[in-house]
């Protein structure tokens, strides 16, 4: 019998800094030290452990399409991310998950999607950006709409330049920059600014609670219908399979139920999150 | 299987039982507890209720889930626990906490298998008695699907019958414990059944507690989720953890890795019994804290045991034990907010 | 003796003259003989309202939840809440006031003197009655409780089942109050630490033996920090986590949190929360014995609690909450004070 509290050990490959300062934020890479089978789906989440720590549940923003390494942007908050911060290539964390439902992009073929993200909710995004980029001939316009207080908070700079490429993206920030050429002003602002269009689309958003509920109301109002917007909740978890009972909102725990969301369900639930 | 075993018998059996560790209700001053019994003919089968369910014993406050050990950050060593191979038998468990193991069972088993609880479970036969009186007065089980003496979740049924025990096998197991002590009992005659049925008959009719319309109840509470019902309800309440800990079916923890040497680093990652009433239950790193206020955790516990639990698995995540209300140190009665959520009007 | 009545109608008269928001008093439990907190709002509740020897509560300590409520309203009723409080109660709002953690316009304190007698303590009383038979316990004239069971009343000495905090107590008149009921009556029931003496007497080893098998009963519901009037402080040292997380509260402050005490019920644990309470409640404990009460394992924690009011006493002549004027025993000291501590 499989015992789902013990983490599977595996090394940090390599660590980038994305944001410095108070609200740091940096991106591992980590492999398996011995051979484990960890298949996931985008929107999955695992468990982190720093030994002596404790744990964290953080979303996977790797493709399921890599199997060299799982990558995780980690936000700076409290102790145990605070640790994964002070690690260096080489160090050894525990992993233990896939958990929870990940997003159903298998019924997404076909389809335009939006990607509306804020800060760190980019990383939980990440993961689905990248497979659908991969597998571009699967889905028809991809568009990301990304933004950040500052521009120094915006996570993936390089990649996100590199992508530009491949997809249409648009970046925001809140405030007036001199060297900021595009939009300036909150996410949702941004949205009501690009129009993305209802038909056919799926629009998915993750970011800061105040921002995804600007956003939801910003994609009503430009047509889209609840089932047609996707978004990712959070709550302090422990366990990861359901059992520890505080992640919930009404009767679903977001660890196994969740985190991922269609509007439809998830204004039915308590806001307890 | 249905015999009858004289109360002189009884610590025969136990004796019999010696390959089995015997966990019974032990009185310490004035409180009883569920302890491992090492002289079974010291156990008294006439007592009120224990303050911590059996749950203590299949799934213990503190639970040790793996020990670690690193000399650095490279090399960590993980060393899984696991509880150890011993058939055990719990004498004694009254019907409604015995179908809360049942329903621990389901959660802990549901889904992601819980190996810890299951290793324990698994080994584990539970030996329940009836319960003529009620030994509480704030017995309820009958407003939750329950009786004084359901067999939900047992192994064996034992009926205090005055000089001698009617003792039920409910499952296989429970048949192979008295099987292997069978010159010990006797078959019951017709008239001392019907004198079973009698007696549990009466017993159902002392509960004094009694919930109406617990379905409707159930259905009503999403209702009054938003509503000032919490903020009145929970006026008194002080966010102690006694209603969550002494109850049979509250089964939240937390686990915290404990450090007993840093360098190198040598330690043991802990699951203990948690609550829904304490702030850092539910509290973000940020600060951020969904359920920050009494009315919200009150709410929480209810809508858990009366609505969420019941959309989940059909059924009430509630015993009627009576141990919250009995312990509650300002008198919240959960039977009377039932009530109250009842005829509640917003 | 105390009129019901009288408390009524003080109650009545401050929420008609919209002194008060609401008040915090004691009323029966519907199915149990134990009164239970009251939170009055409207005048017609007051009637719900009683007074007898089962009003064991320290209901100061709901000054700490009307405290959070208002500082989550935008625009909070800024009106004084009105409490009743027993003598020992009383001196727990006077700590609260020396603290600075409530100020004394935001309290409307409705004085109740015990008199002659006191509150009970279930332990005793089980001893004499079956519990599941009383319907109500009254005071009745000079010392004496009156007991109602289902075969009619008794009457008992009051100090028979009075719980061992009233026995010990020195003020049984309120010290601090807007109005008081009842009489000031000058009484000396027993020793002040007798509970302590049998305790005191016996040997070192015998008291780790003691502590050792009561605290290991310990289920760390917490019940006694909750229940504590001045157990008020926004992070406890119990406390896994930091609790008084602001905005501008920094990842490494959080992470740097030292857990003093684990969650594990283990004695090492159950020592370390145990004691740090105690000592935390040195020179502010006014013993109302609400700790002890709330202990669902029975824990005599009151004996702790003691201990430390009788060091207080001894060493530094300073008795908790008498005076809100004057420092606090720990954050004041004279060139004269013993040193007899320091090993």
């Amino acid at each position: 019998m499989k015992n789902e509290y013990i983490p599977k050990l595996a090394r940090i490959v390599s660590i980038k800094e994305e944001v410095d300062g108070q609200r740091a934020i940096k991106t591992f890479r980590t492999q398996f030290v011995n051979k484990e089978d960890f298949s996931f789906k985008c929107g999955q989440s695992a468990m982190l452990s720093v030994l002596g720590k404790g744990e964290s549940m953080i979303s996977v923003s790797s493709s399921p399409l890599i199997n060299d390494y799982l990558q995780f942007s980690i936000l700076k908050s409290g102790r145990v991310t605070t640790a994964l911060h002070e690690m260096e290539p080489g160090d050894v964390i525990g992993i233990r998950g896939p958990y929870g439902n990940g997003f159903p992009i298998e019924d997404w073929k076909g389809k335009n999607l939006i990607f509306i993200g804020g800060g760190i909710g980019l990383a939980p995004l990440w993961s689905i950006v990248q497979t659908a980029i991969t597998k571009k001939e699967e889905y028809k316009d991809l568009l990301l709409i990304y933004g950040s207080r500052t521009s120094k908070d915006l996570v993936y700079k390089e990649e996100l330049e590199e992508l530009k490429k491949k997809m249409t993206i648009h970046l925001s920030v809140d405030n007036k920059e001199p060297d900021w050429k595009e939009f300036v002003g909150f996410v949702p602002n941004n949205v009501m600014d690009k129009k993305p269009l209802p038909e056919n689309a799926i629009a998915v958003t993750c970011g800061p609670p105040v921002m995804i509920k600007f956003v939801i109301k910003a994609l009503n109002d430009l047509g889209f219908k609840d089932d047609q917007i996707y978004t990712t909740v959070e709550n302090k978890m422990k366990c990861g399979i359901g059992k520890c009972g505080r992640c919930n909102i009404g009767s679903h725990y977001i660890c196994k139920n969740g985190p991922v969301y269609s509007w439809a369900v998830l204004k039915t639930l308590p806001q307890e999150y | 299987m249905q015999m009858i075993l004289s109360k002189m018998n009884f610590s025969s059996w136990l004796k019999k039982l010696n390959s089995y560790r015997i966990f019974a209700p032990v009185k310490s001053g004035e409180v009883w507890s569920y302890e491992l019994v090492e002289k079974p003919e010291n156990i008294i089968l006439d007592y009120p209720n224990t303050i911590i369910p059996p749950k203590k014993v299949l799934f213990p406050q503190r639970e040790v889930l793996l020990e670690f050990e690193s000399s650095s950050e490279q090399e960590i060593k993980l060393k899984e626990v696991i509880p150890e191979e011993t058939p055990s038998v719990i004498f004694g468990i009254r019907s409604c906490d015995a179908s809360g193991l049942a329903k621990l069972e389901k959660i802990f088993k549901g889904g992601f298998e819980d190996l810890y609880f299951s290793k324990r479970k698994n080994q584990t036969i539970l030996v329940g008695l009836a319960c003529n009186i009620p030994p509480s007065p704030d017995c309820f089980c009958t407003s939750v699907g329950g009786s004084p003496y359901s067999k939900d979740g047992l192994d064996i049924l034992m009926t205090d019958m005055g000089d001698e025990y009617y003792v039920e096998s409910v499952t296989e197991e429970g048949e192979k414990l008295i099987e292997s002590a069978i010159g010990l009992f006797n078959d019951p005659e017709e008239n001392v059944k019907k004198e079973l049925e009698k007696i549990h008959l009466e017993s159902e009719k002392k509960i004094k507690r009694y919930i109406k319309d617990i379905d409707k109840i159930s259905s009503k509470l999403p209702e009054i989720f938003e509503t000032e019902f919490w903020d009145k309800e929970s006026l008194s309440c002080i966010l102690c953890g006694i209603c969550t800990y002494s109850c049979p079916v509250c089964h939240c923890f937390d686990i915290n890795d404990e450090v007993i040497c840093t360098f190198p680093l040598k330690g043991k990652r802990v699951r203990t019994w948690d609550n829904c009433q304490f702030p850092d239950f539910t509290m973000h790193s940020s600060g951020h804290n969904p359920r920050p206020d009494k009315a919200s955790r009150l709410r929480q516990r209810i809508m858990h045991k009366f609505n969420y639990f019941n959309e989940n698995c059909m059924e009430l995540l509630c015993t009627g034990c009576g141990r919250c209300i009995s312990k509650c140190p300002v008198g919240i009665d959960i039977v009377e907010v039932l009530e109250k959520v009842r005829v509640y009007e917003k | 003796m105390v009129k019901l009545d009288d408390i009524k109608k003080e109650c009545k008269s401050i929420l008609e003259e919209g002194k008060v928001k609401y008040i915090v008093g004691y009323k029966r439990n519907n199915n149990y003989y134990m009164s239970i907190p009251a939170f009055i709002e409207k005048i017609e509740e007051t009637d719900q309202l009683i007074w007898d020897p089962t009003c064991v509560y320290n209901l100061v300590r709901f000054l700490r939840d009307e405290k959070l409520r208002k500082e989550r309203q935008k625009t909070p009723d800024t009106r004084p809440i009105g409490v009743i409080v027993k003598g020992c109660d009383s001196r727990a709002i006077n700590v609260l006031l020396q603290e600075k953690f409530i100020k004394r316009e935001n309290v409307y304190i409705i004085g109740v003197a015990c008199e002659k007698s006191g509150v009970i303590e279930k332990k005793k009383l089980r001893k004499k009655f079956n519990e599941k038979n009383i319907k109500q316990i009254e005071f009745g004239k000079d010392n004496n409780f009156i007991i109602t069971t289902e075969k009619g009343k008794t009457t008992i000495s009051a100090e028979e089942i009075l719980a061992e905090r009233c026995i010990e107590c020195n003020n049984n008149t309120p010290v601090i109050y807007d109005v008081l009921l009842g009489e000031k009556v000058e009484r000396s029931l027993s020793e002040h630490f007798r509970s302590l003496e049998k305790f005191e007497s016996i040997s070192t080893e015998e008291k780790w033996n003691f502590w050792k098998k009561e605290l290991d009963k310990c289920i760390r519901c917490y019940a006694c920090r909750s229940v504590c009037p001045m157990c008020y402080c926004d992070e406890c040292i119990a406390d896994s986590i930091s609790l008084a997380v602001k905005p501008d509260t920094t990842a490494e402050e959080k992470a740097q949190k030292i857990r003093w005490v684990e969650k594990s019920p283990v004695s090492s644990e159950n020592f370390s929360y145990h004691l740090i309470r105690a000592l935390h409640l040195a020179g502010r404990c006014i013993d109302c014995g609400e700790c002890e009460r709330v202990c669902p394992v029975d824990i005599p924690l009151r004996y702790l609690n003691k201990k430390m009011e009788k060091e207080a006493s001894e060493q530094f002549g300073y008795t908790a909450g008498l005076d809100p004027e004057k420092p606090a025993l720990v954050s004041d000291f004279k060139d004269d004070d013993p040193q007899d501590f320091i090993i």
